[in-house]
């Protein structure tokens, strides 16, 4: 985001010195004067205005926000300060500053200043600096998806793996993204996981397990020799990934104390299932083993024993029959070329001939870290992994367990880890690079075969190539990773999963809501990229998709059942996103609806009009009993917004959040809230009046390029994982342009992203490019 | 392993919730505290978000056998065990200019006196934290050089207060003034890192064969790194230096491991299955979690963050289904000064359940909890005022003998916080001269 999202005004500083206004400031016609007909200058167009109107308390020790303009009164001294200037034009421009209850510079005075500060600050990208990101850790979900699409299979490991760090509002930023040792154990662990479970080593030994290493529930414990002595029924458990589907073996060395009628009784069970009982008639002390065969698929599965017929009399002569487990093996199944998994094959693509393994290492690891480092291995790399492979090997270890150690070290590498974009000469990326930032900004994963093809052919340097490939990649499932990392984030529905609304007011709001809200606002996203809908229909599209359960929730008819289907809005107050369960549940508090939290989060996401933190020590009604006391929300919000501290902002986010109101804490359709009926008029600063959600969204439609200027920016800033900068102002610009000139299709935004220059380009070392 | 019990026979049975003998032989065994022969001192701090109702935690008489306030209530089973610290100021939390932005920036100066960068983006700037101090001092004596444990997850959207990246609000352990040390809130986590995930299936000899090439992977991907070193840019660099460092540490953790057999009785310890639904087993898993580290001497150092700072979770477990940051913001309504009351209070409850466990848990001399420096907080008095003087701060623990407890002490206002921090690194035996904004020790805690 532009640096301007993130100014704090001094509020509290700026109406503490309100009581003490120069008298300077009443004379603002003497500064009308000095406009003149000649070209437009700093001197001409924004030295006054902070003379009279600014300076007043943007002076002195501690100016509000930091911003001290007293070096820029007397002259025409615009300092190189874009990121202030840009901040000041924007809270100019909104009227934001100067600030209720002080004097204004009139429309002409303003819109001189706007205007000279806009055109002088959009000069300066054309130096054409395209920027350069830091170096990115993929983040959790990249890791899962490219995991998934490099081996095939779908582990979900990172979801174990510490948050990633936020900055600019994604968790994509390569500066913010950080790796502390907590991170890389859990990165080398991955690494060990998905090395052993995609690739199978033929092992002719059992796996053992001692019966005391075991997993024990109560009525089983360990005895002395490192037995496990079943006193009453209970089990003896492990649970562990197989990677190869077939016949197992499961065998079991045990004994019983035997008493009663029947000898002891070992059940075999897999996942909970038993698979067969066996008599267990070895006596104590002599155990036997006891074999059966169970098919297994890949995956995950618990084994256990358990013991299942206990017995006791009470004495005299105490007869008490138990079952004692010594070990378990589990014998694999023969290796059979039809069962490896797809993991194995894919990776082994070729087997080594006789003795000579060493060729065919080396072209299995070449082609895994090409694809693991996104671009070919340098014959370095190859060599150093070779080594690894001889050090398994020289320990008689099958090539399997070269190639297995092998992964491992790729996937441990900074080259796995991190997008790695070399620091040389070219402002171009290479092929490689552009292929990576394509499928990770698309699909928030690695580039796949076509994507590669295109790299090594270099084709994809090319214009209409890469329009082409935008097309394919945003109707292939994996730009479903627009929704999951873009889109949750944009929208801050992550915050959803934190908000729990009163059980005893929302009865209907149950987990199953919570996920259906999710889902609904995520299909609705996901409808607009692959159907390369307009993104106008964020903000007033008649259409959504629901389930029974909301459609019910919604006041819809004729939508039953768990599946979610496109449904039809006309007719209902609802459209776009604003209406949907979950951002109006999101900007709720979890006992009642806040007009505030909703009127914020349409100036910051639709209106693209994020306005500053509330000043410290606020947040408070006035504490005299008589208002506190008023009936409903909105007269004790009217009070709020009397207080000249509160209603500069106040007065901008109430009156959206209050066209709202009909939609309580969880998004229903409400007339009345408690006994009162719900009042949905507001007034708008500039003094339109409207009613309800309908009316709200026709003045957002009226906003709309201020909604794509917002969407532009940050679907960049999550493109090329960076803050976006004063000088790619105007990237942002042509970017919000060309999405209207091109009918607002998703895919022209997406297109006009990927052929700025911020994404294709980076700025060669020693600073900017000529 | 020698005349150490093998952790894999110690381990037998995890997983079984009832209770094995307690296997006091075990603890001297471990290598560490039979060689050192001293009193091992341990120090943990433990933080709560959004103020405390300070009428009902500051005690109303000052010195020793006080009686106990409605919020501290729970800690009766304790009492006398611990002080409490009234006075003590955080003043690099206050705005000092940078405008709102007080609950980021009282979780970030909680531990490390410093008043952190204004910034949402890449250059956050903080300072060391206390903990941190201690754990590069003493971090080579134990096979973790601290812990960080918390219930959240650092906030996943936005940033997260008026401005401020979400570092500040959800890390009070900053390694550097610019690396805060990420926390684990998954107590399953925890558990595995310290112990290993209970599988111990393989055979001895394969255990070190794939120890022996996971130090192969290592080596090879700082020789992959240190080529990478020569063709990025500085900015880039940075971020490498991170994975240097990431790497190096688990080298050293991995080579200690070797020397070090950590053992621990396992008597009664529940071996978690993942985060529990109920937030009060959730603290006080974590809370075991932490324990165990410290018995087993797998550490000396603990941060734990209750929540994160701002955060608004319910509490309906105790009658408020509210937010706790909307109640904290209670406008002196005496219905959510109450509420306020009541989340303070569940605190105390879980925080009385660790201090409880540490006082039952025997040492050589004394209790575990004898034998430590519990601190418990938050960076913010009040809730609605945001204030950062005058904080809520209990001190638990004798410090292996170097502390007097059972005491109410009111020290000059804005006294530093950091002040105590200095005290506590003495008697961890890492004095130091300065943290942060500290003036000097702080006196009266003996």
């Amino acid at each position: 985001m532009l640096e301007s999202k993130y100014f704090v005004l001094g509020f509290a500083g700026a109406f503490l010195t309100a009581a003490a206004i120069s008298p300077s400031a009443f004379h603002s016609h003497l500064a009308q004067k000095t406009a003149t007909a000649s070209k437009p200058s700093f001197a001409s167009s924004v030295t006054p205005v902070i003379k009279v109107y600014c300076i007043t308390c943007h002076s002195g020790a501690k100016p509000p926000a930091g911003i001290d303009l007293s070096a820029y009164v007397n002259g025409t001294n615009f300092a190189a300060n874009n990121a202030m200037w840009e901040r000041i034009s924007r809270n100019v421009s909104t009227g934001h500053m100067p600030p209720d209850g002080m004097p204004q510079p009139t429309k002409a005075q303003r819109a001189a200043m706007v205007t000279w500060l806009e055109t002088t600050l959009s000069g300066n990208c054309k130096l054409k600096d395209p920027g350069r990101v830091t170096m990115r850790r993929l983040n959790r979900q990249e890791y899962n998806n490219t995991i998934r699409d490099l081996v095939g299979l779908d582990l979900h490991l990172a979801d174990d793996f510490p948050s990633d760090d936020v900055g600019y509002g994604f968790d994509n930023i390569g500066d913010v993204l950080s790796i502390s040792p907590l991170l890389m154990e859990k990165y080398l662990k991955a690494a060990e996981v998905v090395a052993d479970r995609a690739i199978v080593v033929p092992e002719a030994k059992p796996m053992h397990f001692e019966a005391d290493s075991m997993k024990l529930t109560a009525g089983v414990s360990v005895s002395d020799q490192n037995q496990v002595f079943f006193f009453s029924n209970g089990q003896a458990s492990i649970e562990r990934y197989f990677t190869l589907a077939g016949d197992y073996k499961l065998r079991a060395l045990a004994c019983g104390q035997q008493a009663g009628p029947e000898p002891a009784k070992m059940a075999f069970i897999v996942d909970d299932q038993v698979v067969q009982t066996v008599e267990v008639k070895a006596l104590e002390k002599h155990p036997e083993e006891y074999e059966i065969s169970v098919p297994l698929e890949a995956g995950k599965h618990r084994i256990a024993l358990a013991y299942t017929n206990d017995y006791y009399k009470p004495g005299p002569p105490v007869e008490d029959r138990n079952l004692i487990v010594r070990n378990l093996e589990i014998i694999k199944p023969p290796l059979k070329l039809s069962a490896l998994p797809e993991s194995h094959k894919n990776i082994i693509f070729i087997t080594p001939v006789s003795d000579n393994w060493r060729p065919a290492a080396k072209q299995i690891l070449t082609r895994f870290a090409y694809r693991a480092f996104r671009r070919p291995p340098t014959p370095s790399e190859v060599d150093r992994l070779m080594q690894i492979a001889d050090y398994v090997h020289k320990d008689g270890q099958p090539f399997e367990r070269s190639i297995q150690l092998g992964v491992q070290a790729i996937l441990s590498s900074p080259h796995f880890l991190f997008r790695v974009e070399a620091d040389n000469q070219s402002q171009s990326l290479d092929s490689y690079e552009l292929a990576s930032r394509l499928s990770y900004f698309l699909w928030g994963s690695m580039p796949d075969n076509e994507l590669f093809a295109l790299a090594d052919s270099g084709q994809i340097q090319k214009p209409e190539i890469l329009k082409a490939q935008v097309r394919r990649m945003l109707k292939d499932p994996r730009s479903n990773s627009l929704a999951d990392n873009f889109a949750e984030e944009w929208l801050n529905l992550r915050k959803l999963a934190l908000i729990n609304p009163d059980p005893a007011q929302f009865p209907d709001f149950d987990e199953k809501m919570r996920a259906a809200m999710m889902t609904e606002t995520k299909m609705f996203f996901n409808g607009v990229v692959q159907n390369d809908r307009s993104v106008i229909d964020f903000i007033d599209a008649k259409y959504s998709y629901i389930n029974g359960q909301l459609a019910k929730h919604y006041g819809i008819d004729g939508v039953a059942g768990d599946e979610f289907r496109k449904v039809s809005l006309v007719g209902t107050p609802r459209a776009g996103l604003l209406t949907q369960g979950s951002v109006l549940t999101l900007t709720s508090n979890p006992t009642r609806t806040s007009p505030v939290k909703r009127g914020k989060w349409v100036l910051e996401e639709i209106l693209n009009a994020p306005l500053p933190p509330p000043p410290p020590n606020v947040g408070v009604l006035p504490d005299d009993g008589k208002q506190v006391a008023a009936a409903t929300l909105r007269q004790k919000m009217e009070v709020h917004r009397k207080n000249p501290m509160c209603a500069t902002c106040h007065k901008k986010m109430d009156p959206l959040g209050f066209s709202l109101e009909n939609f309580d804490a969880t998004g229903r359709w409400r007339a009345k809230d408690g006994d009162d009926p719900i009042d949905s008029s507001g007034v708008l600063p500039d003094g339109t009046k409207f009613k309800g959600a309908p009316e709200l969204c026709s003045i957002l439609i009226k906003k709309k390029a201020d909604f794509v200027a917002g969407l532009s920016e940050k679907l960049l800033t999550y493109a090329i994982g960076r803050g976006v900068e004063s000088y790619d102002k105007c990237s942002v610009d042509d970017i919000a342009q060309t999405c209207e000139s091109n009918g607002y299709h998703f895919s022209a935004l997406v297109n006009a992203i990927v052929m700025s220059d911020p994404f294709r380009k980076k700025r060669v070392t020693g600073g900017k490019v000529k | 392993m020698s005349q150490l019990i093998p952790r894999r026979k110690f381990l037998k049975g995890v997983g079984t919730l009832m209770a094995l003998p307690l296997l006091e032989a075990m603890l001297p065994l471990s290598a560490l505290a039979s060689s050192m022969k001293v009193r091992t001192t341990r120090m943990a701090f433990m933080f709560v978000p959004n103020g405390i109702s300070m009428p009902q935690w500051t005690p109303s008489a000052e010195g020793m056998g006080f009686e106990l306030p409605e919020v501290l209530s729970p800690l009766s089973v304790v009492k006398g065990q611990f002080s409490v610290l009234t006075g003590l100021a955080q003043h690099n939390a206050f705005d000092l200019g940078d405008g709102p932005g007080d609950h980021a920036r009282s979780a970030a100066a909680w531990l490390t006196g410093v008043h952190p960068r204004k910034t949402a983006g890449a250059d956050i700037k903080n300072g060391i934290s206390a903990d941190q101090v201690a754990a590069q001092k003493l971090g080579h004596l134990t096979p973790f050089p601290s812990i960080e444990l918390g219930c959240e997850r650092g906030a996943e959207a936005g940033n997260c207060d008026s401005g401020y990246s979400c570092a500040y609000s959800s890390n009070i352990s900053w390694r550097s003034e610019t690396t805060p040390v990420a926390k684990e809130i998954n107590p399953r986590l925890v558990f595995e890192r310290l112990f290993g995930n209970g599988d111990h299936s393989d055979a001895v000899e394969s255990r070190i064969m794939r120890s022996r090439y996971n130090k192969s992977v290592l080596d090879f991907v700082m020789e992959d790194a240190s080529q990478l070193k020569s063709q990025i840019g500085t900015r880039d660099q940075r971020k490498l230096d991170e994975y240097f460092t990431a790497v190096r540490e688990i080298e050293e953790r991995l080579a200690k491991f070797d020397r070090v057999n950590a053992t621990v009785g396992l008597a009664g310890v529940r071996v978690p299955s993942g985060v529990p639904q109920d937030y009060a087993d959730h603290i006080r898993l974590m809370g075991d979690m932490m324990i165990l580290a410290f018995q087993a001497d797998l550490t000396r150092v603990a941060t734990f963050m209750f929540a994160n700072e701002g955060s608004n979770r319910s509490y309906p477990m105790v009658g408020v289904p509210e937010g706790h940051h909307d109640m904290s913001h209670h406008g002196t309504d005496p219905v959510k000064l109450r509420k306020k009351e009541q989340i303070d209070q569940f605190h105390v409850t879980q925080l009385a359940y660790i201090l409880e466990k540490m006082a039952s848990i025997k040492e050589p001399d004394g209790s575990l909890l004898d034998n430590s420096m519990v601190v418990y907080g938050g960076g913010i008095g009040d809730g609605d005022r945001h204030n950062h003087d005058d904080l809520p701060i209990l001190l638990a623990g004798r410090g292996s003998g170097t502390i007097k407890t059972g005491s109410h002490n009111i020290y000059a206002k804005n006294t530093p916080l950091n002040n105590l921090y200095l005290s506590l690194l003495d008697r961890m035996g890492v004095p130091t001269e300065t943290l942060g904004d500290s003036t000097g020790k702080l006196q009266h805690l003996f």
